[in-house]
């Protein structure tokens, strides 16, 4: 292992290592716009310099190789100045809009302004004007005039998404990023990760353009539900002391976007589109009245009806949820032990249009929990499920179940979080809360368990399907 | 070829290019010599020990860089003539390709006999129509001739050459941005490391040389090292073809051997200035090296040694002569508009530096000029130095900083009556 210097403390790098990940695994900071750790290099933004010492010039750390007894500094006055050269050069023809920008308030450009600059601009020039609000797909909009061409965007498509959409044109000043032209960015499942790794503003999500200011948001550690592969995510929400009262409270309790969480789950840092979009799997009309024979009773009532059914049912079944948690599928066996015969349900399926595998993230098993479920119950999901012939009894947990295949004759006890016909056709129907209002752990295909937690509070009438599960019970709980 | 050429000394006739005449004159004879069975390494010491420097730009020794590739890593091995001859004034490759062709060619044989290489290429500039259908003529005749391909000349020596036409992108004269424009890519310059000879074409060890080096490796191999060093001076053997052009009386190229007295050149060789006017200033090897005032030019000799001394370069022997009463403040306008419009963007300081420098510099021909924004032109040209990936965003800073620090007094007598100070009677035509 190479021994190295970094202003003057010996540090153990990792032999092939270059001197920027060497220092930044070793706790000292060097800026960077175009590098990033999952990319190849590219070395086009200049900013991360660092001068060898006993050298008059500086090089760019990050294809700055490590060799034994190296002596690098990070912050000499060489450097210093050379980073506010290129810090000058990079905000010459940028807009500045960070008034406008959604990505002010976590934007590197303007950190490292602040860290690395700090002065006006000394240019007399007009600025070079660029196409603003360019349509790049159906889900990004790039503003050219932010961009500093680093270029992550295109080694994102062409290293890691594999769709080689987008390229830069023109030359020099003028350079622009664009996408091929044959919509090949709309057709890349992936495609929303350059926004999250574009440095400044250009590349902006359509679905959260002036949404929010990032400083209002906070993150919440979650677990993307779209498919078994169950990437680890930050679901971004209004943060409880920057509350809306008058102006549309329905943001209060809204997820405002989805981030991959670092590199901390088995997605590394990316995440697809779909798992962009939980919005649109969560943010459904909810079901919060218990009902019984379609009609709204109290949760007592339901419950003592549910309760009945059970005890007269000499073949109940149960058709689990391929999203519950690990924590409910644990309290489901608990409170009723064998008395169910339980089959695992997909409670979604791929949807006309969209990817049902790939080699790369996406799982055809578009539930998060079905590896859960089969640890617990000992079955994985089978459809349509094999009824015993003589089944009177069936609660269904979830969605993605046709009534009609449902044993002829059988009573239905439904728990569900969203508003559908269904509801009403059951026996006994209990509303139940959503993954964003409890929290919980889910085991991905590889068994992979990953925790998540509650951003909100579920809506009034509505149950943890644990909780139901528990005063259910069927099943004597045992005093030590 | 005006003047004496000393080593491209045949007569340019309306067939010299062919490989018939190039036969009846020796051409061939050397290749077959050398795959009858020289050793490789002979070859590459001879190279190396002639001294034979980089005609490009950079003036690197020619064998010092072959001396990097190893020959037994089993890694194919690419040889590539850099033929984009793109700086500014410089045409000489340009001559070798219409009027030489097969001289080209018998040199890249045995160079790549000599680096265990088995596909070569020519990366010919766009624009070039004639040098390039001469040069494709030429390949076409040595394959039918059984010099190219398979077995060359009966032996198990074998080579392909192609020749890439470019599509005019300076950046793509600049080795590394050269070979990303060869495997069809965007012609963005390398990072180095890896250098080239470690990691070129397809990541493979490549060698790329300029037309006129790989050209002068036929008569150093076939004369020997002593023959090419009795050429020029003690430190820096051999000749070099200049393009001369701009006020000039006889533009063309010429052979200069190294150590040639530049006034000697200008005034007897070339015919001195057009119209009896005088040097105000020349460039001496493209636009990238400092320019020299014409006082300056009395005294150096052309060689790297002295034009180095006096705070210049060589180049790429692309000669431009500048008349008095040529205004240098339009010169650098349409200078920094080049760099400008061929900085190819990919890093920071180029890519906003070339064009922060053009719009100050048309500002200031414009009338809206301030004193202090030659400072500034410097200032950014400091900046723009040893900061880029490649050498480009560097030369724009010479250019600038030689024409400043000579003429600043014109800059300020255009800033101070937002006008030339120069008759303009032999100006060079300005482009907004």
């Amino acid at each position: 292992m190479p021994e190295i210097f970094i202003n003057g403390h010996p540090v153990q790098a990792e032999k092939g290592q270059t001197v920027l990940q060497a220092a930044l695994a070793n706790g000292f900071y060097i800026p960077y716009f175009c590098w990033h750790p999952a990319l190849s290099i590219a070395g086009n933004c200049r900013i991360c310099v660092v001068q060898v010492e006993g050298r008059s010039w500086c090089e760019i750390s990050c294809n700055l190789p490590v060799t034994d007894g190296m002596r690098v500094l990070t912050d000499s006055e060489l450097v210093r100045a050379q980073r506010k050269d290129t810090m000058q050069f990079i905000t010459l023809n940028h807009p500045v809009d960070c008034g406008i920008c959604d990505k002010a308030g976590e934007c590197t450009l303007q950190d490292y302004h602040y860290a690395y600059n700090g002065a006006p601009s000394i240019s007399r020039e007009p600025k070079v004007t660029a196409t603003k609000f360019h349509d790049l797909s159906d889900r990004i909009l790039l503003d050219n005039e932010r961009c500093i061409l680093c270029s992550r965007c295109v080694r994102f498509t062409r290293e890691v998404s594999k769709s080689s959409a987008l390229g830069i044109t023109r030359r020099g000043d003028e350079s622009l990023l664009r996408a091929s032209e044959d919509g090949v960015l709309d057709r890349d499942a992936y495609s929303d990760n350059v926004i999250d790794i574009c440095p400044v503003g250009a590349l902006l999500s359509k679905s959260f353009l002036y949404k929010a200011r990032v400083w209002y948001l906070k993150p919440t550690p979650s677990v993307c539900p779209g498919c078994a592969r169950g990437c680890a995510v930050d679901i971004w929400h209004r943060k409880p002391e920057w509350k809306l009262r008058a102006l549309d409270p329905q943001q209060n309790t809204s997820i405002a976007r989805v981030t991959p969480r670092g590199a901390q789950g088995p997605d590394g840092p990316w995440i697809c589109n779909k798992g962009r979009d939980l919005a649109r799997i969560f943010e459904r009309p909810r079901a919060t009245a218990p009902m019984v024979k379609g009609k709204p009773v109290e949760l007592a009532a339901a419950l003592a009806n549910v309760r009945s059914l059970i005890a007269a049912a000499r073949h109940p079944a149960a058709l689990v949820s391929g999203w519950g948690s690990n924590e409910e599928f644990a309290a489901f066996r608990a409170a009723f032990g064998d008395t169910f015969r339980v089959h695992v349900k997909h409670d979604h399926r791929p949807e006309p249009g969209e990817v049902v595998e790939d080699g790369f993230l996406i799982r055809a098993d578009k539930n998060p929990n079905v590896a859960g479920a089969r640890a617990v119950f000992g079955v994985g999901a089978d459809s349509p499920p094999a009824w015993h012939g003589d089944t009177d009894l069936v609660l269904v947990w979830g969605e993605g179940c046709n009534f009609a295949d449902l044993p002829r004759g059988a009573a239905v006890v439904f728990l569900n979080a969203y508003l559908a016909p269904e509801n009403g056709h059951a026996d006994v129907f209990l509303p139940i809360s959503i993954a964003t209002e409890r929290a919980g752990h889910y085991t991905n295909f590889e068994g992979t368990v990953q925790g998540f937690a509650a951003c909100f509070a579920k809506p009034q009438g509505a149950s943890d399907a644990q909780a139901l599960f528990e005063s259910l019970a069927t099943v004597a709980v045992a005093t030590p | 070829m005006p003047g004496k050429p000393l080593i491209m000394t045949f007569p340019v006739t309306a067939t010299s290019h062919t490989l018939a005449d190039y036969r009846a004159r020796g051409g061939y004879a050397t290749l077959a010599r050398v795959v009858a069975g020289m050793p490789q390494e002979e070859i590459v010491k001879t190279v190396t020990t002639a001294g034979l420097l980089g005609h490009g730009g950079a003036a690197f020794s020619a064998g010092r860089k072959w001396s990097v590739i190893n020959l037994r890593d089993g890694q194919p091995h690419f040889l590539c003539a850099n033929a984009d001859e793109g700086e500014p004034g410089t045409f000489k490759d340009r001559w070798i390709l219409e009027h030489a062709p097969h001289l080209l060619i018998e040199s890249m044989l045995i160079v790549s006999y000599a680096l265990e290489v088995r596909h070569a290429f020519v990366y010919i500039r766009g624009e070039f129509d004639l040098p390039y259908r001469r040069l494709a003529g030429a390949i076409d005749e040595a394959y039918d001739a059984g010099l190219l391909g398979e077995g060359v000349l009966g032996t198990g020596f074998a080579l392909d050459l192609v020749a890439y036409r470019g599509a005019g992108s300076y950046v793509c004269g600049e080795a590394s941005g050269l070979l990303s424009s060869l495997e069809g890519k965007r012609g963005y310059p390398r990072n180095r490391p890896p250098r080239l000879t470690v990691q070129g074409l397809y990541k493979r060890p490549t060698v790329v040389n300029n037309v006129e080096t790989l050209a002068n490796v036929t008569g150093i191999v076939a004369n020997g090292a002593d023959w090419y060093r009795s050429f020029g001076t003690a430190k820096c053997p051999g000749t070099q073809l200049v393009s001369i052009s701009g006020h000039i009386a006889k533009p063309g190229v010429y052979e200069v051997e190294y150590g040639y007295p530049l006034a000697k050149f200008l005034y007897e060789d070339c015919g001195g200035m057009v119209g009896g006017r005088k040097l105000k200033a020349l460039i001496p090897g493209g636009i990238s090296t400092k320019v020299l005032t014409g006082a300056e030019c009395e005294s150096v000799t052309y060689d790297h040694q002295s034009l180095g001394a006096a705070g210049s370069s060589c180049g790429s022997g692309g000669m431009v002569a500048i008349a008095e009463g040529t205004c240098m403040v339009r010169l650098l306008q349409v200078l920094l508009r080049f760099y400008h419009h061929e900085s190819c963007g990919q890093c920071t300081p180029c890519r906003d530096g070339t064009g922060w420098m053009h719009r100050i510099i048309d500002r200031i021909v414009a009338g809206n000029g301030r004193l202090d924004d030659l400072d500034r032109l410097l200032e950014i040209s400091r900046r723009n130095d040893g900061t880029t990936i490649c050498g480009m965003g560097d030369a724009a800073g010479y250019a600038t900083v030689g024409i400043l620090a000579k003429f600043r007094d014109e800059f300020e007598y255009w800033i101070e009556h937002g006008r030339s100070r120069c008759d303009g009677a032999l100006e060079i035509a300005a482009h907004a």
